[in-house]
């Protein structure tokens, strides 16, 4: 991360998202929106003395509801960059419209209220998409672990949040509901994941090795604690990944072939229903913690940026490759490339493998100072163009334009318009030449006059 | 004046065991322009490939025809083959008898066979229009927008920022590190994943 931000080549733009992508391979324009942090980031320290004294304390997303912070603030203290930003929804300067406590504190003069959001137009000419994964909205279908009822059900996520040292709990595995340390944990495996009544049909792939990480934390953390896994399978093929699991399995991880199918209260226990299906038969657990394995799904925002980019999905919304062996970093738009979880779920090895990957590609792109075209393209005959202007929105790649030309008739000069291709933007798919009325425009390699050839061919 | 040559692939047995081949090759020879068709038991190879080339110079073609499998698999390899033997590359033209001949009617033979043939006198008509083409370039910018800086954004910021080369990183989150921060260790070696 800090590698990331120190590079002298790499320019950090955080709090801001893509609003519009114009051009394509090797000369994209990109229309960035900077949301306004209220921070003037270049006077901003990071000291901290805002954070400190912003008297409003709201549940941190980064820790998932887990912990607080405040209405300015970073969402952990190693962010990257360490300028804070103002949450307007919650911040008393903007709800009540008085307050102005961290304008006061800033040694720096930085907090500016009026700060509006800044939109930027700059070029480039590749593009990686690496908008990872969210996790699957168990609380929404999974009502035999009580849709989000009781505190004690968790997510993985969760559970790594409390095993984080700068985390909310400062490393300590708690029972969220009344702060003490859980004994018996349960974990449930393929939560969304493998399940095509509730969720998706896919295996997220990170799921078995985390929650073998996480019950081997549960028994190196908690002295006389007792993990229990249920699952459908354990899938480990990665390296050393099987082993991990023995060892977890060696330390006295208790694993359950079979799913839960209820979980309820029961004074402050858990009462786990399931299926030892090697067993044949019920099993009961009474759990203080129960942590969920849930779903890799795509993160929020895929449709608009799949239509900005022009990216195909799959039925799931992760961005389709080009080819599933061959090219799996490469996109059908030239010049943007996928990696990581946007392109389906996967661990942290295959990120960085794949991330390198699509590196390659962008650097193969960006070595050359030019690239040939397809010449197999349309032109426009501009002797037999009228001008119509009907080529213009039938093209799905935005490549014609009019344009005034001037020539010399009967002695006189006259302009008139005519459409003109955009070389770069074209890609030779022919919609122009069909609805072209006077034959003007004609596409190189398949021209009008060829395919009447073929029909004649076929048909005479 | 068009000199056609025709080139039809057995693709192994997935098309001669099919479409009669020979027969192909045989009616092609009477289609206007072609003075040349032969078949090869793979035309992508070196040695299909070589055929293609000595025909070109031997018959003095100025057309190729292939006969093979879509044009998605093997265009771009017939029009290297072109191009090393002097030929524009455009001058290619390709009859798919594989994914719409063979595979598609493999209990019908015999219709296969006259499909096969009609394809190839299509692909001939077009060919004796095909024109030489040229690509064009286009300027690069030689810099690159990562969007979304979790660990696949930040490792491939990072690769493209070492070879040189000036890079964005986008996220729309305040603080750059995506899921992976909010990760404690990570599997399998539980090192911290800051």
């Amino acid at each position: 991360m800090v590698a990331a931000a120190q590079h002298p080549q790499i320019q950090v733009i955080t709090y801001a998202e893509v609003e519009q992508v114009a051009g394509y391979v090797g000369n994209f324009q990109v229309t960035i929106r900077k949301k306004a942090r209220m921070v003037d980031a270049t006077k901003c320290t990071g000291c901290g003395t805002c954070w400190e004294k912003c008297p409003t304390k709201v549940d941190s997303e980064f820790d998932l509801g887990l912990g607080k912070r405040k209405a300015i603030y970073i969402p952990f203290p190693q962010a990257v960059p360490a300028v804070p930003v103002i949450d307007k929804e919650h911040c008393r300067q903007f709800t009540k419209g008085k307050c102005g406590v961290c304008q006061k504190v800033c040694p720096t003069k930085a907090i500016d209220y009026e700060q509006q959001d800044e939109v930027v137009t700059e070029s480039f000419g590749a593009i990686v998409v690496a908008t990872g994964y969210e996790l699957f909205p168990w609380e929404q279908v999974y009502g035999e672990y009580g849709y989000g009822r009781y505190p004690d059900v968790i997510t993985g996520m969760h559970f790594e949040r409390m095993n984080s040292a700068s985390g909310p709990t400062g490393g300590k595995i708690v029972r969220p509901s009344d702060g003490k340390e859980p004994k018996t944990v349960v974990f449930i495996k393929c939560v969304g994941s493998r399940d095509e009544a509730k969720g998706k049909s896919y295996c997220s792939r990170a799921c078995c090795m985390y929650t073998a990480k996480h019950a081997h934390q549960v028994l190196e953390k908690i002295p006389g604690a007792q993990a229990i896994v249920f699952y459908m399978d354990v899938r480990t093929p990665g390296k050393a990944y099987e082993e991990f699991y023995s060892r977890t399995v060696h330390e006295g991880a208790v694993y359950v072939r079979g799913r839960v199918s209820r979980i309820y209260q029961e004074g402050d226990k858990l009462i786990v229903c399931g299926e030892d299906t090697l067993l044949g038969r019920q099993v009961t657990v009474a759990a203080d913690l129960v942590v969920l394995a849930t779903a890799m799904v795509p993160s929020r925002g895929w449709e608009e940026l799949a239509k900005m980019l022009g990216l195909a999905t799959d039925k799931d919304g992760f961005f389709q490759e080009a080819h599933p062996k061959l090219r799996p970093v490469e996109t059908y738009t030239a010049g943007v490339f996928i990696a990581g979880a946007c392109q389906g779920p996967k661990d942290i090895p295959d990120t960085v493998a794949q991330a390198s990957g699509a590196a390659v590609k962008v650097c193969q792109l960006l070595s050359k100072d030019e690239m040939a075209t397809d010449p197999m393209i349309s032109t426009v005959d501009e002797n037999l163009c009228s001008g119509c202007g009907l080529c213009q929105p039938v093209c799905p790649y935005k490549a014609i334009d009019m344009k005034t030309i001037t020539e010399r008739v009967a002695g006189k000069t006259v302009a008139r318009r005519v459409a003109s291709v955009n070389m770069g933007l074209c890609q030779g798919c022919g919609s122009c030449t069909v609805v072209c009325r006077s034959g003007a425009l004609n596409l190189r390699g398949f021209t009008n006059e060829q395919i009447l050839a073929e029909v004649d061919a076929a048909c005479l | 004046m068009k000199r056609v040559g025709v080139f039809v692939c057995h693709c192994g047995t997935n098309i001669a065991s099919v479409v009669d081949v020979k027969r192909v090759a045989e009616a092609a020879r009477s289609f206007p322009g072609v003075v040349f068709a032969t078949d090869y038991q793979y035309m992508c190879s070196d040695p299909g490939q070589e055929l293609i080339r000595k025909t070109i110079k031997e018959q003095r073609l100025n057309r190729v025809v292939v006969a093979s499998c879509t044009p998605r698999l093997h265009e771009p390899t017939f029009r290297k083959t072109l191009e090393s033997a002097g030929l524009n590359p455009y001058l290619l033209e390709m009859a798919n008898i594989r994914e719409q001949c063979a595979w598609v009617h493999a209990k019908d033979k015999e219709g296969a066979t006259i499909k096969a043939i009609e394809l190839v006198r299509v692909a001939v008509a077009k060919a004796c229009l095909n024109a030489p083409l040229k690509p064009s370039t286009i300027p690069i910018t030689k810099r690159a927008l990562v969007i979304g800086a979790g660990i696949a954004g930040m490792q491939a910021a990072l690769d493209i920022a070492d070879a040189g080369y000036e890079v964005v990183l986008l996220d729309r989150e305040p603080t750059i590190g995506g899921n992976m921060v909010k990760l404690d260790k990570t599997f399998p070696t539980l090192d911290c994943s800051a």
